[in-house]
């Protein structure tokens, strides 16, 4: 049995995992996601994209809101540019899928300049109001730039051809999904073994001593806001292909939520409760409706009509029950599930 | 000339329905340092119950009022003992985020419990209208300014005379060494959610009189949210009278700039008041010590 965890070197301190076994079931896992699409039928399908979709969404929040400490309601703001940055030139304009992904990252990045810089003098409460007015400041625009991205109409979008791959089938596209979900994980995880990760952190913990270390904080906060964007920007982008069709509708506010909410129910900070919490928040409406299901036709019956509704009031008790007993989030519950299984019937 | 003093007029009332909101957030920040953002749905959900009472007992506008006000009090010593209560000591985050989860489920329970129409609170009083000079205003919302100054005038004596409101002060001063001085924070903390939700009642019966009862009411709270900003999130009564404030930049700007801008000219004053003054125009600056 491994006594303990040790790390000799700096190389050994920031590696990716040192654990094979973590490797080994992270490729298997992927392997199996990648093969998934020739075997699940339509309706479950469509969960696998979107727990990849949300998972992107909910990453590019965590650099902000996990990884640095910035809360930020106006998550939902990221995602719609990103979805119309998308679908504006290539749906309008009929430029190339590959211009419109650019776009849909660069065109979120660049404002959210605009909406970091006045936030580099807020803090937490102040920053989570000024990220919730220009959220709504964002439907805003796009609603009044009718002559751009058609006002309340929307924008339908179609399945792309990317680098003469067509991903117009729902087996290609999650595999679209499944990429850029993956490689966003791996990028998410390089930043935060990198300098400007470390510096994330430190932001993050105490930025007064963050800054007595030589950590210039508008720099690093911008870059946070800006790589945040970034990514929201892509996975709004794919949000919007999913639907098929770009519109404010699509994008309600509620998306801020379910995002806080992936974050808090997988463990704030961790990149793995993200993932986590993904899967959980996503499939949560459904187990609830086949829960809703077993209690009678009835209770079903509620479930269709009042669907919406339903999820919200299941996010809500869920972030409010998580914070309540179990503030680390699943993570927390996977590292006791662990701990109990190496060292059982020993505690510690 | 009349168009600019109708604007004005109804810019007063609206604002001083988001002036009694923004009260109800400052109280709660003043007493307990978090922003409470279910103010919005608090003001809703007391206005779909007195919408309620006065379907089921019609021509009693005293009881439709003192029945939702006993509500309004029992939500909030409800949701401060239920809900606020265990979260004490934790992370600010982690408070706020609570409150944005009770402000979702409460927004979704107006729409499972009643129903997503538009309704018209009827209780036979507050929709007669009364002209001054060319104006016409209805006496709801006569009514409203006056119970916003009404308001003002009781959090300041409350404040100032009121044993209770000096406890609260010197918790929101320093919530540590009010302890030790014997007063109980849990208890101010109940007594600010209590009032606060009365506040939020108040002003959602007058949003519900002047205009209607919807499962949008509750924008009135992140219409609110701007006058807080302005007045400071910890000065009650600086967040009363920007309320006023607010209301009637916002019916200006849609008025004479774009119709669609009245729903936005709140957030841009946000913003354009952060960027120049990060607590609010009066807001005490925090300083921090290492």
């Amino acid at each position: 049995m491994r006594s303990g965890h040790y790390k000799e070197s700096v190389p050994s301190l920031i590696v990716l995992s040192d654990s094979t076994a973590v490797w080994v079931w992270g490729g298997i896992l992927v392997l199996a996601m990648a093969m998934a699409p020739y075997f699940l039928n339509a309706y479950l399908l469509s969960f696998l994209v979107l727990i990849l979709i949300t998972g992107t969404g909910a990453l590019g929040l965590h650099v902000l809101t996990g990884c640095t400490g910035l809360i930020s309601l106006g998550h939902v703001g990221f995602l719609l540019l990103g979805a119309y940055a998308y679908a504006v030139p290539v749906a309008k304009f009929g430029a190339p899928p590959l211009i419109g992904f650019l776009s849909a990252g660069v065109v979120p990045a660049l404002v959210s300049i605009v909406v970091g810089v006045p936030s580099l003098r807020l803090k937490g409460l102040y920053l989570a109001i000024t990220t919730l007015a220009f959220a709504f400041i964002i439907s805003h625009v796009v609603l009044s730039m009718s002559w751009l991205t058609n006002g309340a109409r929307g924008l339908p979008v179609m399945r792309p051809e990317l680098l003469g791959i067509d991903f117009e089938s729902d087996a290609r596209f999650a595999h679209l999904c499944l990429v850029v979900a993956v490689a966003t994980l791996f990028a998410v995880l390089n930043i935060q073994r990198s300098r400007v990760g470390r510096a994330f952190v430190a932001v993050r913990d105490n930025d007064i001593a963050a800054r007595t270390m030589g950590i210039n904080l508008q720099a690093y906060k911008l870059r946070a806001f800006m790589t945040s964007a970034f990514i929201s920007g892509i996975a709004g982008a794919l949000f919007g292909i999913y639907l098929s069709f770009v519109s404010v509708e699509g994008f309600p506010f509620l998306m801020s939520i379910e995002a806080l909410a992936i974050l808090i129910v997988g463990g704030l900070g961790s990149t793995a409760g993200v993932v986590l919490g993904t899967v959980l928040i996503v499939l949560l409406p459904e187990v609830a409706r086949i829960a809703l299901g077993m209690l009678g036709p009835q209770a079903e019956m509620l479930f269709s009509t009042a669907a919406h509704e339903l999820r919200t009031v299941l996010y809500g008790l869920v972030i409010i029950l998580f914070l309540r007993f179990e503030p680390r989030g699943l993570v927390g519950v996977w590292r006791d599930v662990k701990r109990l299984w190496v060292n059982w019937p020993l505690r510690h | 000339m009349q168009y600019l003093v109708d604007l004005v007029v109804s810019g007063i009332a609206v604002g001083a329905i988001y002036g009694l909101v923004a009260m109800g957030f400052a109280l709660i920040y003043k007493a307990t340092g978090l922003v409470n953002f279910a103010q919005g749905e608090m003001a809703m959900v007391i206005a779909y119950i007195a919408w309620t009472i006065a379907g089921t007992v019609p021509g009693h506008p005293w009881l439709v009022v003192g029945g939702a006000l006993v509500a309004a009090l029992l939500l909030g010593l409800v949701i401060e003992r239920l809900i606020m209560r265990p979260m004490l000591g934790e992370p600010v985050f982690a408070t706020v985020m609570v409150t944005i989860a009770l402000a979702v489920i409460l927004r979704s329970l107006v729409l499972l419990v009643w129903d997503p129409y538009p309704h018209a609170l009827d209780i036979g009083v507050g929709r007669d209208v009364i002209h001054f000079g060319g104006t016409g205003v209805r006496s709801a919302q006569v009514a409203v300014m006056a119970t916003l100054l009404a308001t003002c005038a009781v959090m300041w004596a409350f404040f100032r005379f009121s044993r209770i409101g000096k406890a609260m002060r010197a918790v929101a001063a320093d919530e540590r060494t009010a302890q030790l001085m014997g007063i109980s924070a849990a208890r101010i903390h109940a007594v600010a959610w209590v009032g606060s939700s009365l506040i939020a009642g108040i002003a959602g019966i007058f949003f519900a009189l002047i205009y209607d009862v919807s499962p949008n009411l509750y924008h009135v709270g992140l219409k609110a949210f701007p006058a807080t900003i302005l007045g400071g999130l910890d000065s009650v009564l600086g967040s009363g009278l920007s309320g006023v404030v607010l209301g009637v930049a916002e019916n200006l700007a849609g008025g004479y700039l774009a119709p669609s801008l009245k729903e936005i000219t709140g957030f841009a004053v946000i913003i354009a008041v952060l960027m120049v003054r990060p607590f609010g125009l009066f807001g005490e600056r925090e300083i921090e010590r290492v």
